[in-house]
């Protein structure tokens, strides 16, 4: 820290050491000039930084106030300046107001009136074009109280006739445009701040604008200013040293203090280069505007007013005042479309974005309201304001007092600085209705709290007070003094004693936007959920029930609260009964609604789109569409396009997308997925459509050939998985019924297989059980190959992976489930423990992963093939070690049994009517041949002979 | 350097409350010797703008506020009760307040277990009955009897000690502000009741990890006004508690050892670590037994102190830092040990590796105390 910083820090005290002089200088801020340069002398021995500070305040002041258009300085919250504005409106009726807000947020301010305050306008972007992508999207909120001054500014100008208002500040594009994001590292969160609570968050990440920032830049000087101040925070040191002293002030003194106050925060800030330029382009922008807005107009400066934060009013850039230099160029805007609308905010919104102490947006609120009706002034509020009390119909025809006629400035500085601190007398029967309130609100929360405690924080607080050198308890004495008597060593309910008392003084107020100013997508979703009959713009959860077989008008709002479902987040709307599938209706469902809780996110849904319906279609697009898009997602889209808009166009277009992205995928990592979802859709469309729709045809041609291409890779790929592999199969599978009337080549799939060469257990298990399926591998065969393979110590480690393959292969063949059975009976069965134990975890979690589906179908098997009680057990023998014995028994089938062909040819020759009958009707005419000659050549040359065309055709063909 | 092992804070800064009770022209409240914004300005320090001609430095560290509830509670007429974690400077603070106020803090009632009513209203002196029968003289009156009949403060420690009944004692004497004594008599003449001069306060502390064992009857902490004092987590406010109370630490003993800054910095950031694998800790076995609070820190120091002082080269190292950080913690035999082993190799040993500076011999300290110890 420099020197001059902390010698100036000391500024609020120099009152105490300047003298009163006479006035004899004509120049107003002469006096004045005089008694700090000799304070400065005084304290720092000679003209140096100091006295250049102290005298460029007075600098600044005096060029503010000689500017010929008039500048109005506020601060934010500021019940004060809102105060000196409403008076200074009545007062001067200026034509013109230019004030310190976006001006592309213009438009919007008229809708205020339908809105419960505070609101935040918001200007939002999110087809960003000339930003880096990252940022999207783009979110500006200034947001409006009612005891602002920017408030009474917006009400006089937009409700009295022939008054026009100019918002002269930057775009909102240019917000982001002179936006040091990419140069600047974002600073750290504070790890010790405590997580948002909901109604801080109501402005979600959006970057906040504000009329009147007014702070110091500076931490130490802010630091300092507290100690000296014995307040906690910025928000208390500025209503005891600024508020209450400038409560009453006449309308000069208000605004060469507040020129003060910016200049002397302007000039002790640190040179961050960045927000410094920021500022001035600000300045600079501005005052080109309101050169501009002049010239276009020729209106009189005397009859303009410009309302900036205290601290822009202090500039120094040469494009200052209406002849100041025009040398600056305002940039053009990005081609980004930016969207406008209002949003609802909070006190607390407002407090966790622009850092200020808790409360204190409300008790500035409260203070407001005290004050108005203190000092009768009458504020400017919009006609037909929603919320709050209905202001009495104003008496149109007293309003217009003339305007004043300009006195030329006098130096009211010296005077402020020179009056003893404002002892704002206590207001004793104030104190004792908080305190009562206080103890009446603490017992409410479950403290034991008595009038004794009434007692002791009303004599607490004016003693704090005292300490703290003030004659009045601030709120926040009040707070300290509430929380020493009433709190003790545990809370007994949800809040504290600082919390009640935050309630107390005024509490968090949400605002709420108004239905006439909602965007037409959220008025379009209240207009179809009135038949719900329930009041969803107010704030909390609200249960609907919709009895949509006894009512099947609700089955459209039914439509809108699922795609308010797919659209807002979280909570928003939440089923508590009922689900929509595909294919399925319900007749009954209910709902917990939180439409008012989240009125921001549906107001930014209207940014994109005029309905929900369109909104959706556009977000489904977009997903299918995105370069990252697989298969799985595509289909996904298709599949709400269905659901949500029952589309049947839509679905097509992204089903006919779905199609070339899946040919262009390499990788099998979405097969599971594309056929849960494909499987879905095909049975729905079989169902409820009379023909399938073309794409899926296509859809399940393409997909035969490209997993048929794809399978002997994935087979050997390490990287895809066994339920991959196994979805894979399940698709060629289920779906070659299909893919074969369609034109498909069932060679190719076997060629495919017979490709396959996996090296891994699991998969090989698949491989075989493919081909079973396929017919090339018949089930002895298989069942001797796990017979082997238990029966060898050297690969018997491995059997379990075996095992998890067929139990994937239950997807693609399901017919292979009671071989499955068998193999887990086997391994139960026949496996060595150290092989055995370790593996049943595996088995189990597989099985709740991969195979919830496939549980219920091996649970079934094994019901029907163990004995169903523990008595029929001990004589109960497997089927598979039955088997060998029941086909011994039975005459043998095949060619291979001798005895059994004897005896059947027995049988034949025994009972020869049979067969005569047979061959009479087949027009055969044979002859019984003798036992024992057996089938021999003769019979087929006799046959050969008595029918030569087969030969000759053969003949002439190998011939030819 | 006066010949008290530890002078209680009115005759250690006797000098600088004689001074400002000169200087002070501010309102005081019943008898007390400095007015309530002297008070604080002798707690928590003075500063420029305060146009004092000499500099008062602070004595307590923490939120000013605290500070000025306390005394504000001292000035009406409800007793404080200082409540947070041990170590956080409560005691301390009732002392300085009491220092201050009334220019005695040794009126003090400890609570234990076996503190019995008598400690609090009064006792007698039995041979003296037996001489004499029971009159005032024979009377032996408790520190808050004297502190009532003196108009001073009273104090008493720990209240959340001693048993409910024996807390309860305390109503009476807060509410009404007099203490009957019925062996004197019953007649309306006889000199049985001893009131409370104006001025008369309780500042009782109590440890908020004692809270369930003996609690506080509705009753009595509707005459109470609690003050929480929270534990310090601000490591600079920290590093300024421990420097302040080390420098009178060797004051007192007379010592010549320099604490280097980089050595302070080791201790405060293995605290911080510490506390740090405390909250996360799921059960009482993953964590230490001490509250690692301030006070422990600075029992730390002193500790390695006086080791380098008698023991070792006259030179505080970070290897006798370590061994008594261990000494210290590890109270519970397998758990602590475990614990500040894990936080050896786990925290420790990378950083040694990474900072350098002290941390390397802090860590073979450290091991070498942990292996002496298992």
């Amino acid at each position: 820290m420099s020197a001059p910083h902390e010698q100036s820090g000391e500024q609020p005290h120099v009152q105490l050491h300047v003298q009163p002089h006479e006035q004899s200088d004509s120049r107003p801020f002469a006096s004045l000039r005089g008694q700090l340069q000799e304070a400065a002398t005084e304290f720092a021995g000679g003209s140096d930084a100091l006295e250049g500070i102290l005298l460029g305040l007075v600098d600044d002041v005096d060029r503010a106030i000689r500017e010929p258009l008039e500048i109005f300085p506020v601060c934010h919250h500021s019940p004060a300046s809102a105060l000196a504005m409403a008076r200074r409106l009545r007062e001067k009726q200026p034509k013109v107001v230019y004030l310190e807000l976006c001006e592309d947020m213009a438009p919007l301010l008229t809708e205020l009136r339908n809105c419960k305050l505070p609101v935040a306008v918001q200007s939002f972007a999110t087809g960003i074009d000339g930003f880096p992508a990252e940022w999207s999207p783009l979110s500006v909120v200034a947001p409006i109280t009612e005891a602002s001054a920017e408030y009474q500014a917006i009400a006089y100008a937009l409700d009295t006739p022939g008054v026009e208002l100019v918002l002269v500040d930057r775009s909102s594009d240019h917000v982001f445009q002179w936006d040091a994001r990419g140069e600047q590292p974002s600073e750290p969160a504070d790890p010790d701040a405590p997580p948002a609570e909901e109604e801080a968050a109501l402005h979600g990440d959006a970057v906040g604008v504000e009329i009147g920032d007014l702070r110091p830049r500076f931490a130490e000087l802010e630091e300092h200013l507290l100690r000296h101040g014995r307040v906690r925070h910025w928000s208390e040191w500025w209503h005891q040293y600024v508020e209450l002293p400038l409560g009453d002030s006449d309308h000069d003194t208000y605004r060469q203090v507040m020129f003060l106050i910016g200049s002397l925060f302007r000039r002790l800030a640190p040179g961050d280069a960045h927000r410094v330029r920021v500022d001035e382009d600000r300045e600079r922008y501005m005052w080109t505007r309101m050169r501009e807005h002049r010239a276009a107009t020729g209106v009189d400066p005397a009859d303009c007013l410009y309302v900036c934060g205290a601290f822009h009013a202090a500039s120094r850039v040469e494009e200052f005042g209406i002849d100041g230099a025009d040398t600056f160029g305002i940039s053009p805007r990005t081609a980004t479309k930016w969207q406008h609308g209002l949003i609802p905010s909070s006190h607390a919104a407002i407090e966790a974005q622009f850092g200020l102490a808790a409360g204190s947006v409300s008790i500035a609120a409260t203070v407001w309201a005290k004050n108005v009706k203190r000092t009768r002034v009458e504020p400017y509020r919009l006609e037909g304001q929603a919320g709050g009390r209905k202001s009495r119909a104003r008496k149109k025809t007293v309003a217009a007092p003339p305007p004043v006629a300009e006195i030329e400035a006098k130096d009211r500085l010296t005077g402020f600085l020179q009056q003893p601190p404002v002892l704002d007398g206590l207001d004793e029967a104030e104190l004792l209705g908080w305190s009562v309130d206080i103890v009446r609100a603490a017992r409410r929360n479950g403290y034991l709290s008595s009038t004794a405690d009434a007692i002791a924080v009303f004599e607490t607080s004016i003693l704090l007070a005292g300490m703290r050198d003030r004659a009045k308890p601030t709120p926040y004495d009040f707070q300290d003094a509430a929380v020493t008597c009433i709190e003790k060593d545990a809370v007994p309910g949800r809040r504290d004693v600082r919390r009640l008392v935050e309630i107390m003084m005024g509490g968090d107020r949400i605002g709420q936007v108004g239905y006439e100013s909602l965007p037409p997508l959220a008025r379009d979703v209240h207009d179809r959920l009135a038949p719900l009959q329930l009041p969803l713009e107010k704030r909390g959860v609200q249960r609907a029930l919709l009895d949509i077989a006894g009512r099947p008008e609700l089955a459209s709002c039914s439509d809108v609260l699922w795609m308010l479902r797919r659209l807002l987040p979280h909570g928003a709307a939440r089923p508590i009964m009922g689900e929509r599938k595909l294919g399925e209706r319900s007749i009954q469902e209910s709902w917990d609604l939180a439409l008012g809780t989240h009125q921001r996110a549906l107001i930014e849904l209207g940014y994109e789109g005029v309905s929900i319906e369109q909104v959706l279609e556009q977000r489904l697009r977009r997903a299918a569409y995105a370069p990252t898009a697989t298969a799985a997602t595509v289909l996904e889209a298709v599949e709400d396009a269905t659901l949500y808009l029952r589309s049947r166009r839509l679905a097509d277009e992204l089903g006919h997308h779905a199609l070339t992205v899946l040919t262009t995928e390499r990788s099998v990592d979405g097969a599971p997925e594309v056929l849960r979802r494909v499987r879905r859709l095909l049975a729905y469309y079989r169902t409820s459509e009379p023909v399938l729709p073309p794409w899926i045809e296509s859809f399940v041609k393409a997909g035969y050939a490209h997993y048929c291409t794809l399978l002997p890779v994935a087979f050997t790929d390490e990287d895809a998985t066994v339920r991959q592999v196994a979805a894979m199969l399940g698709f060629l599978f289920s779906m070659e019924s299909l893919a074969l009337s369609l034109g498909c080549d069932r060679t190719q799939l076997e060629l495919s297989v017979g490709q396959s060469h996996p090296q891994d257990p699991s998969k090989t298990a698949l491989l075989w059980a493919a081909q079973t399926h396929l017919g090339t591998l018949p089930r002895a065969e298989l069942r001797a190959r796990c017979d082997a393979l238990l029966g060898n110590p050297l690969v018997v480690p491995s059997y379990p992976r075996y095992l998890s393959g067929f139990v994937h292969a239950l997807e693609p063949v399901p017919g292979l489930t009671d071989f499955v059975v068998e193999a887990v009976s086997n391994a139960f069965g026949r496996l060595p423990d150290p092989v055995l134990l370790p593996w049943l975890p595996t088995l189990i979690t597989t099985l709740r992963k991969d195979g919830a589906d496939l549980a219920p179908l091996l649970i079934r098997e094994a019901g029907r093939i163990f004995p169903g009680r523990l008595a029929a057990l001990d004589a109960w023998v497997p089927p598979w070690l039955a088997q060998p014995a029941v086909d011994a028994a039975r005459p043998g089938r095949g060619t291979g049994g001798g005895a059994a062909y004897a005896g059947r040819s027995a049988l034949l020759v025994a009972h020869p009517q049979t067969c005569d009958a047979v061959a009479e009707l087949l027009g055969c005419a044979g002859e019984w041949a003798p036992e024992g000659s057996g089938p021999g050549a003769a019979s087929g040359a006799a046959l050969l002979g008595r029918h030569p065309e087969t030969a000759a055709a053969l003949g002439a063909l190998l011939g030819g | 350097m006066s010949d008290l092992l530890r002078a209680p804070a009115e005759i250690k800064y006797a000098e600088e409350l004689d001074w400002l009770e000169s200087v002070d022209d501010n309102p005081k409240p019943f008898s007390w010797r400095l007015s309530p914004k002297m008070v604080r300005l002798f707690i928590v320090g003075s500063e420029r703008a305060d146009g004092l001609d000499r500099e008062i430095a602070p004595k307590w560290f923490g939120d000013r506020s605290f500070v000025e509830r306390s005394i504000v509670t001292l000035a009406s007429d409800r007793g404080l009760l200082l409540i947070g974690d041990p170590g956080t400077g409560k005691s301390w603070l009732a002392e300085l307040l009491s220092a201050a106020i009334s220019r005695n803090s040794t009126q003090v009632v400890q609570g234990t277990a076996g503190t019995t009513e008598d400690h609090i209203k009064y006792s007698w002196n039995v041979s003296m009955v037996i001489a004499k029968g029971q009159s005032r003289e024979s009377m032996i009156p408790s520190p808050i009897m004297t502190a009532m009949e003196t108009g001073t403060i009273g104090r008493f420690e720990e209240l959340t000690r001693s048993t409910s009944d024996v807390q309860d004692a305390l109503i009476s004497i807060l509410s009404e502000k007099y203490i009957s004594v019925p062996e004197l008599g019953s007649d309306r003449d006889s000199d049985n009741i001893v009131f409370a001069k104006p001025g008369f306060s309780v500042i009782a502390t109590a440890n908020s990890r004692d809270r369930g064992v003996n609690d506080l009857s509705s009753a009595l902490k509707r005459r109470f006004n609690f003050v929480r004092i929270p534990v310090v987590t601000n490591k600079k406010s920290e590093a300024e508690i421990v420097r302040f109370r080390t420098e009178e630490l060797l004051r007192r003993h007379q010592i010549e050892l320099d604490v280097p800054p980089t050595l302070l910095d080791v201790l405060l950031q293995s605290f911080a670590d510490l506390r740090a694998s405390a909250a996360a800790a799921g059960s009482d076995d993953e964590k230490l037994e001490s509250a690692l609070s301030t006070a422990e820190q600075i029992g730390v120091l002193e500790d390695a102190i006086l080791h380098s002082n008698f023991f070792g080269a006259r030179e505080l190292t970070a290897r006798t830092l370590a061994s008594s950080l261990v000494g210290s913690l590890a109270r519970r035999e397998p758990e602590d040990l475990a614990i500040l082993n894990k936080y050896l190799h786990g925290v420790v040993e990378p950083r040694s590796t990474e900072e350098g500076g002290s941390w390397p011999e802090f860590l073979e300290g450290g091991r070498d105390a942990i292996a002496t110890l298992s």
